[in-house]
């Protein structure tokens, strides 16, 4: 009879790991290309409520210490989560900020954030701009007594975490939910990899071209290192920025952001850490002519990028195979009516 | 004969275990013998100066003991901010099921690295305490506020959040301390001995990871004694 039972209880225990492996399965899919993500699933597993919150949170100025600010001001999923048309993004108050929005995709397989790496886990991310005087001036603190006092989300939570306290922990781990989600892979570059498609003769030419002379940073199928380089901008007289070496106060850091990803470029304009190229153009003729030489300068740039103009066109016709139309679309991703 | 040995044997057994299944930890921070009490009272350190406190918390997290340097007890999921404006925090009361006797406790003033790097976690951890970095990831090992000064109406304001988790600013600190086997321990945090090394017309503020900030960890644990 005891054992009977116990056979019952691992056969409905089992049942339950296998659905929650599977729920986890749809809701999050590794695609054919990609390696293994970063993220630790095991620690924040996917649920379809936890998602939703994550979502209501990314699009709800709650979030900003005048309930003027969501996520969303400079992450619009149009332009692949970020700020198109304006180089560096906007806070309360009108309050303009020092760097140029990142896009957001992938991140499932980023292992720092922000342009100079300041952020060490997924979950972490949000509280920099929570907490950003210029971007929405609260406090995570804040946020969570906000929520607290909501009616609208506390149900959310309680069915979603079954507690009725809403905690930091849990607004951040939904946040990071959301973002998870955000999966840009079905690019023609995508299809082609998977022998769906086939490339136009320039975008052939570009895609040599591109793993000739870019692929060391723009690494694929993710197109970023996920390293911090000098590519060799001269520094903003105003700004200031100093890069990566603000989080390590290493020398060798000075002037180093984060090479970022190159998928769906298109739609992500303007370019660099302080948004100042407005179109590709720009971007491959300071590549080609534009480099400034100083210490810190990647190896691989010392000499610029030898380009013709003919070169710059197939390698943007290239880039713009990375363009994933379904993602940018996604109604999962919109605005949750 | 046989059968009073057991009931003897029993007995002493299941008193040893209720006597020794819980440790209470006091925590108490002081200058001197004067506990601090924050926003209130201006404390006078050996050297004649003056302070006063607005903020003072810091974590203690993996405690164990140790009997003749083997561990012999360690606290699961060991993380404890000690907050002096919440005086429950100051008390930790430790449960066991097995009875052990030790002669050394041990525990770190600060998060580990990997904790650090794990992402959102709840209870003392949770980012609402005010404890961790949102500019640059990591927890704030220590916070100490307030001001300093020569008088009765310090006025120069100081603002130490010690922490820092990566080479070469880890600020995480271990304290060891040797003490008899016992059911209720009181440690103190005396800081007077932290204050009077400082010269805090150089150095008012730290609020981000250091050599400075590894520094200060290293006095502050030299700090605790046990009553």
């Amino acid at each position: 009879m005891f054992h009977l039972k116990m056979k019952k209880f691992a056969i409905i225990g089992l049942f339950f790991l296998l659905s929650a492996f599977i729920m986890q399965g749809s809701l999050f899919t590794v695609p054919e290309n990609f390696p293994p993500p970063i993220y630790d699933f095991s620690k924040n597993q996917l649920t379809e409520s936890k998602i939703l919150i994550g979502r209501m949170l990314f699009y709800d100025p709650i979030l900003s210490k005048d309930n003027t600010i969501s996520c969303e001001n400079c992450h619009s999923p149009f332009s692949a989560f970020t700020h198109i048309d304006h180089a560096l993004s906007h806070g309360i108050h009108d309050s303009i900020g020092t760097r140029n929005s990142p896009a957001l995709m992938n991140l499932a397989w980023q292992q720092t954030f922000m342009w100079d790496g300041a952020v060490n886990n997924l979950d972490m991310q949000a509280l920099a701009p929570i907490a950003h005087p210029a971007e929405m001036g609260s406090n995570i603190k804040e946020v969570v007594e906000k929520l607290n006092a909501s009616s609208k989300y506390r149900p959310l939570f309680y069915t979603a975490y079954k507690d009725s306290i809403i905690t930091g922990e849990n607004v951040l781990k939904s946040i990071s939910q959301f973002m998870l989600t955000l999966v840009s892979a079905n690019s023609k570059y995508d299809k082609v990899m998977l022998n769906k498609a086939k490339f136009t003769e320039k975008e052939a030419n570009g895609y040599l071209l591109f793993k000739r002379k870019c692929a060391s940073c723009h690494t694929e199928p993710l197109f970023t290192n996920g390293q911090f380089e000098n590519n060799g901008l001269p520094i903003d007289s105003f700004l200031k920025d100093i890069g990566r070496m603000k989080i390590t106060t290493r020398a060798n850091d000075s002037l180093k952001f984060k090479v970022p990803s190159l998928r769906n470029i298109e739609f992500s304009y303007p370019y660099m850490h302080d948004g100042r190229f407005k179109n590709l153009s720009e971007v491959l003729n300071h590549y080609s002519h534009g480099i400034h030489q100083s210490r810190t300068l990647s190896s691989e740039l010392k000499n610029g990028i030898t380009l013709s103009a003919n070169e710059k066109v197939d390698i943007i016709n290239f880039l713009l195979t990375l363009s994933d139309k379904a993602f940018v679309f996604n109604p999962k991703f919109q605005y949750p009516k | 004969m046989k059968k009073e040995f057991l009931y003897i044997f029993l007995i002493s057994f299941s008193l040893n275990t209720f006597s020794q299944n819980g440790i209470k930890i006091d925590f108490r921070v002081a200058i001197k013998d004067i506990p601090i009490v924050l926003n209130d009272s201006t404390y006078l350190l050996d050297n004649a100066k003056t302070v006063h406190f607005t903020t003072l918390k810091f974590y203690m997290s993996s405690l164990m003991f140790l009997h003749d340097d083997k561990i012999v007890f360690t606290e699961p999921n060991s993380f404890h901010l000690i907050d002096l404006s919440d005086t429950n925090s100051q008390n930790i009361l430790l449960k066991f099921s097995k009875a052990f006797s030790y002669n050394k406790i041990r525990f770190n003033i600060g998060i580990d690295s990997i904790t650090n790097v794990s992402g959102a976690r709840g209870g003392d951890l949770d980012p609402t305490k005010g404890m961790y970095w949102t500019w640059n990831s990591g927890y704030i090992n220590c916070k100490i506020e307030g001001d300093y000064g020569l008088d009765t109406n310090p006025k120069q304001n100081f603002e130490f959040h010690l922490g820092g988790y990566q080479y070469p600013f880890s600020a995480l600190q271990t304290v060891e301390l040797s003490l008899k086997n016992t059911s209720n321990i009181s440690l103190i945090l005396d800081l007077n001995k932290f204050f009077e090394q400082l010269d805090l017309s150089k150095q008012k503020n730290i609020l981000s990871p250091c050599m400075q900030a590894v520094n200060f960890s290293q006095q502050l644990i030299k700090c605790f004694i046990l009553k």
